[in-house]
C-alpha cells in the first residue's frame, strides 16, 4: 500500500510526462476496445441477418447439390424424401428450386440465379408475400436492392430472362420486377432473381421439386432422410467465423502496433526516469529502501500508467463507447453495395469479458516494460546511484 | 567494542578498480567514534572523506579490514541487512540535499518514518517536533523548489533527526550554503547533539563547519594523519 501511495504520487508529481503516456495508452486501450467491439457487433450482426434471411434452421440439400459448383444444379433437383415432406406439410420447412439462367435489362445480358421460394413462407425473413399477390401476365420477380443497382432495374421494370427446363431446353419469357426488397445479406441479393416456386417449378417442368429444404429455425433437423444431406447451422456460419477469425488475427496485429505505442512511451519513460532520478533512488536506498522495493516502486510507477490510462480512458472512451454500441455510426455508403453483409450503422458489441480482458492485457504488457528498466535499478550500487552515475 | 563507541574501524582499507589496477581510496585507517562525538573528517578532495563515510554508513564495503557500527559488523552482510542499519539507526545528510522532488516538506521528512512503518499518529507527531527543530513549521507544505538553499538543508537535517537516529553522517552539509546559512546549520546541528546525545560525523573542508567540531580527524591521501580531540570547539570561543 505504501509502495502503491508513493508511486501514485511520484507519478503525479512528474506531471506533463506522466500524463502524456497515460494519454497514448488511454488512447491505445479505447481503440483496440473500439475496434474489437465493431468485430463482435459486425460478426453478431452478420449471424443474425444470414439465419434470419437465408439459413433459419438448417436445410437438407439435394445430394447432387454443390453451391460452389453451378455446374451441379442441372442435376440437383428432386422430390424431398418423405420425413422432410412431413416438415413440408407442417409448414416446419419450405423448399427452393434453384437454376441458372440469364436476363437481358436493356438489351445487356446478365448470367443469373433463379430462386423459387413459396411466398407464403415464413421461414426467412423475405418479403415473399409480394409475389403471391402479383396478377399481371408476366414472371413476377423478387429481386434485393443490390442486384437492383447492378443491373440497372427498378420496380416495374419489364426484361426478358431465359432458362432452361428439366429435358434441357432453352426457354425465355417476359418477367417484371415487383417489388426491390432491401436486405443486408448479399447471399440473397446479388445475381439473384426470387420467383414464386410454382412458378418455377412449371418453368422448368420440375413439379413437386426442390434443390434444398430449409427448415424454421428451432426446428429439430432430422438425419435419417436417405440421400438428401442435413446441414446444421453451423455448416453455414462456419465461412464466417473462418473470416472473423482471420479478420481478428489481423486486428491482432494493428493491436500489438497500438501496445507497442503505448509501451514503448512507458518504457522510454521509465529509462529516462532511471536517468534523471539517480540521486533520488541512491537517496531512497540511503534512507534504507531496500532494492526489491525500489524496482517495486518503479514497476508500481510504470504499471499504474496502465490504471490512470484506464481511468482516463473510460472518462473520454466510455461515453464514446456507449454513444456506438447504442447509436451505432451509420455509414455514408449503401451497405447493399458491399457484397457483404453490413448494417446500415455499425454497431459495437461490448462485452464485459472483452473489456476486462483488454485491460489486464494492457496493464500486464505496461507493468512488464516499466519491470525490465526497474530491473537494471537492483543493480545500481547506492554511492553510484548517489553521486549520479550508473554502472 | 566498548559500550561508548558507536563506530569502531580497524585496519580498514578500500581499493576501486580503475582500468587495469585499482586506486586505494583507504589504506590502514583505525579509529573509533564514541557515542556524542561531533567528529568531523576533514582533508583534501580525494583523501578518502566521503568514502569513508560511505563505509561507516552502509552504503559502500570495505575491501580488507573491519567495521563494527552500532554494534553490527558489516564485513559480510547482504544489501537487505545493511538497508535496515541505515533505516533504523542511521541519518543522513547530504551536500546537494538530496530532497525527494514531488513531495512535500512534510512529506520528504516523513519517508523514513513510512519505511520503518512508524503508525501514522506517531508520526505525524515526529515529524512536526523535526520541523520545530529546525524551524520550518511554517513550510509543511512546500516542495523543495520552493524553498530556498538553507532551507532545504533544514528539511534535509529535519528528514535525518525525525527518527532519532544514534547516528547522524553528513557529507559536506554546508557546501552548498553562504556563511550566514552555514552557521545555522551547524548550530542547529550542535543543538541537537546536546538534546539528543546524537553522534554526527561530518566529511568537510569548510572552515566553518570545523570551527563547530570536538574532534577532527585529518585524512591525507586515505591514511589518517592526525586525530585531534578539541576540548572547547572555535564558536565557543567566540560567544
Amino acid at each position: 500500500m505504501l509502495l502503491f501511495k508513493l508511486a501514485l504520487k511520484n507519478l503525479l508529481g512528474a506531471g506533463t510526462r506522466t500524463w502524456l503516456n497515460v494519454a497514448v495508452t488511454s488512447f491505445s486501450f479505447v481503440l483496440i476496445v473500439f475496434m474489437s467491439g465493431f468485430y463482435q457487433g459486425f460478426l453478431e450482426y452478420a449471424q443474425q441477418v444470414t439465419l434470419e434471411t437465408q439459413v433459419a434452421g438448417g436445410a437438407y440439400w439435394h445430394p447432387a447439390y454443390d453451391p460452389d459448383d453451378p455446374f451441379t444444379l442441372d442435376e440437383a433437383h428432386g422430390i424431398p424424401p418423405g420425413p422432410v415432406s412431413e416438415q413440408l406439410a407442417t409448414g416446419d420447412a419450405m423448399p427452393i428450386l434453384l437454376t441458372q439462367g440469364s436476363i437481358y435489362p436493356e438489351g445487356r445480358m446478365m448470367p443469373v440465379m433463379i430462386k423459387g421460394i413459396p411466398p407464403d413462407q415464413n421461414i426467412v425473413t423475405l418479403p415473399t408475400a409480394v409475389l403471391g399477390e402479383y396478377t399481371g401476365s408476366a414472371i413476377p420477380v423478387l429481386i434485393g436492392a443490390g442486384m437492383a443497382h447492378s443491373a440497372q432495374l427498378e420496380i416495374g421494370d419489364v426484361f426478358t430472362v431465359r432458362w432452361r427446363d428439366a429435358r434441357g431446353t432453352y426457354d425465355a419469357d417476359e418477367a417484371e420486377v415487383i417489388s426491390v426488397m432491401r436486405v443486408e445479406n448479399p447471399g440473397v441479393d446479388v445475381g439473384q432473381l426470387w420467383l414464386p416456386l410454382e412458378k418455377l417449378r412449371d418453368m422448368l417442368e420440375m413439379p413437386g421439386e426442390a434443390t434444398y429444404v430449409v427448415a424454421a429455425s428451432g426446428t429439430e433437423l432430422l438425419t435419417d432422410i436417405g440421400e438428401w444431406q442435413p446441414k446444421p447451422v453451423i455448416f453455414f456460419m462456419q465461412d464466417y467465423l473462418d473470416v472473423i477469425e482471420m479478420k481478428s488475427s489481423n486486428a491482432k496485429v494493428m493491436y500489438a502496433v497500438l501496445l507497442a505505442m503505448a509501451a514503448m512511451g512507458i518504457f522510454n519513460s521509465q529509462v529516462l526516469s532511471i536517468f534523471r532520478r539517480r540521486k533520488e533512488i541512491g537517496t531512497l536506498m540511503a534512507l534504507g529502501m531496500i532494492r526489491s522495493r525500489v524496482v517495486a516502486l518503479f514497476t508500481a510507477e510504470g504499471g499504474m500508467h496502465s490504471i490512470l490510462a484506464f481511468i482516463l480512458g473510460a472518462i473520454w472512451g466510455g461515453p464514446l463507447l456507449f454513444l456506438v454500441a447504442t447509436k451505432g455510426i451509420p455509414l455514408p455508403y449503401d451497405p447493399t453495395e458491399f457484397g457483404v453483409i453490413m448494417a446500415p450503422r455499425l454497431m459495437g458489441v461490448y462485452g464485459v469479458s472483452m473489456i476486462l480482458g483488454t485491460t489486464l492485457l494492457v496493464a500486464i504488457i505496461v507493468t512488464l516494460v516499466s519491470y525490465i528498466p526497474a530491473r537494471k535499478i537492483a543493480k545500481l550500487k547506492p554511492t553510484e546511484a548517489l553521486t549520479g552515475r550508473s554502472n | 567494542m566498548q559500550d561508548n563507541h558507536i563506530v569502531e574501524i580497524r585496519d580498514l582499507v578500500k581499493r576501486y578498480p580503475v582500468g587495469g589496477g585499482h586506486f586505494t581510496a583507504l589504506r590502514d585507517v583505525t579509529t573509533d567514534v564514541a557515542v556524542g562525538e561531533f567528529t568531523g573528517l576533514v582533508g583534501p578532495s580525494g583523501s578518502g572523506k566521503t568514502t569513508l563515510l560511505n563505509i561507516i554508513g552502509g552504503l559502500d564495503a570495505p575491501s580488507e579490514g573491519a567495521v563494527t557500527v552500532l554494534d553490527m559488523p558489516l564485513g559480510g552482510k547482504n544489501h537487505k541487512e545493511l538497508a535496515h542499519l541505515r533505516r533504523e539507526g542511521i541519518g543522513f545528510i547530504f551536500q546537494t540535499f538530496n530532497l525527494l522532488p514531488v513531495y512535500t516538506v512534510f512529506e520528504n521528512v516523513e519517508f523514513p518514518l513510512l519505511l520503518m512503518g512508524m503508525n501514522g499518529e506517531d508520526r505525524r507527531s515526529a515529524v512536526n517536533q523535526a520541523l520545530e527543530w529546525v524551524d520550518l513549521m511554517d513550510k509543511v507544505k512546500s516542495r523543495p523548489a520552493q524553498l530556498s538553499g538553507g532551507e532545504c538543508q533544514r528539511v534535509a537535517i529535519a528528514r535525518a533527526i525525525v527518527k532519532k537516529p544514534k547516528l547522524i553522517i553528513a557529507d559536506e552539509p554546508t557546501a552548498n550554503l553562504d556563511a550566514k546559512n552555514s552557521h545555522n546549520v551547524m548550530g542547529l546541528l550542535v543543538n541537537l547533539n546536546r538534546e539528543l546525545s546524537t553522534s554526527f560525523m561530518f566529511a568537510t573542508h569548510d572552515e566553518k563547519v570545523m570551527g563547530y567540531l570536538t574532534r577532527i580527524i585529518h585524512l591525507i591521501d586515505g591514511r589518517i594523519d592526525k586525530d585531534e580531540h578539541i576540548s572547547e570547539p572555535e564558536y565557543r570561543k567566540g560567544k
